[in-house]
């Protein structure tokens, strides 16, 4: 059962666009998907605990780990002086995810697809990232701007049971 | 931060523990030590990732540089102990099957 008792919450952030700050952004993010999926982390008091076992967790942080590395690498081109504005709604049963940037536009229909066949030989060694994000979520959606917009959105399964509560 | 890996060879087999969060931030540093592995020349090397809790597409590809170096001199390969988030992405990624996850 998730925790929110049907108010939605609105967490805003904002982070220089450089890789620097990923993981204050994801453990944010992390904290937000848990609050949907009610899941439990094996130690509260570790913060530095990089635990995402429930699937709705790791679905969310696995998608945005990739958006942000997107929105750092081909935005902002490594290169610091840009802000990430990252904006979450957890509702009782989804999370949504806006991450708006004044970088450069992405060019997503350019993005190739992975091999139908994987085998030793054609194991993809980048490409991966976008791939990923539109797989592990429900609804994944990008306007180029400026700002350009991603927008991510992840529903709690029917059927879900938080990972870590007995 | 911790460093994300060790590197350990007990003569007959090179074993790599891969922990914490395998990321674009931590993956140049091990891709350099594969680099390191493969120059090498090992004979069988073991990639154990029980200690891994994130991994990002940055990290699947230095996973993947490590899996064809090694192949690409003939010796052995494995990986293993895969869990919880990396394994979710391996298995979307269908690499849990040419990897044997």
């Amino acid at each position: 059962m998730a925790i929110l008792g049907g108010m939605a919450a609105t967490i805003q952030l904002t982070v220089p666009g450089t890789l620097r700050y990923r993981s204050v952004a994801v453990r944010v993010v992390a904290e937000a998907a848990r609050l949907v999926s009610g899941s439990v982390q094996r130690d509260p008091n570790d913060l530095l605990d990089n635990d995402v076992r429930d699937p709705f967790d790791l679905a969310v942080v696995s998608a945005f780990m990739e958006i942000f590395n997107n929105v750092a690498i081909h935005a902002y081109q490594r290169k610091d002086g840009g802000l990430i504005d990252i904006v979450i709604t957890a509702a009782e049963r989804e999370l949504v995810i806006e991450i708006k940037d004044h970088g450069e536009a992405f060019d997503l229909g350019g993005v190739a697809p992975l091999p139908t066949e994987l085998d030793e030989s054609s194991l993809p060694e980048g490409g991966m990232g976008i791939h990923i994000a539109k797989t592990m979520l429900d609804e994944v959606t990008y306007e180029p701007g400026p700002p350009n917009l991603w927008r991510l959105r992840k529903r709690l399964p029917a059927k879900h049971v938080a990972s870590g509560r007995s | 931060m911790a460093t994300p890996f060790e590197v350990t060879n007990n003569g007959t087999e090179t074993k790599l523990l891969v922990r914490g969060s395998l990321d674009i931030n931590t993956a140049p540093a091990l891709a350099a030590e594969i680099d390191k592995i493969i120059g090498g020349k090992p004979t069988k090397v073991v990639c154990d990732l029980s200690g891994l809790d994130l991994i990002d597409s940055s990290g699947v590809a230095a996973l993947v540089k490590l899996y064809k170096g090694v192949r690409s001199t003939g010796a052995e390969i494995t990986i293993v102990n895969a869990r919880d988030q990396p394994l979710a992405i391996f298995k979307l990624l269908r690499m849990d099957k040419v990897f044997n996850l």
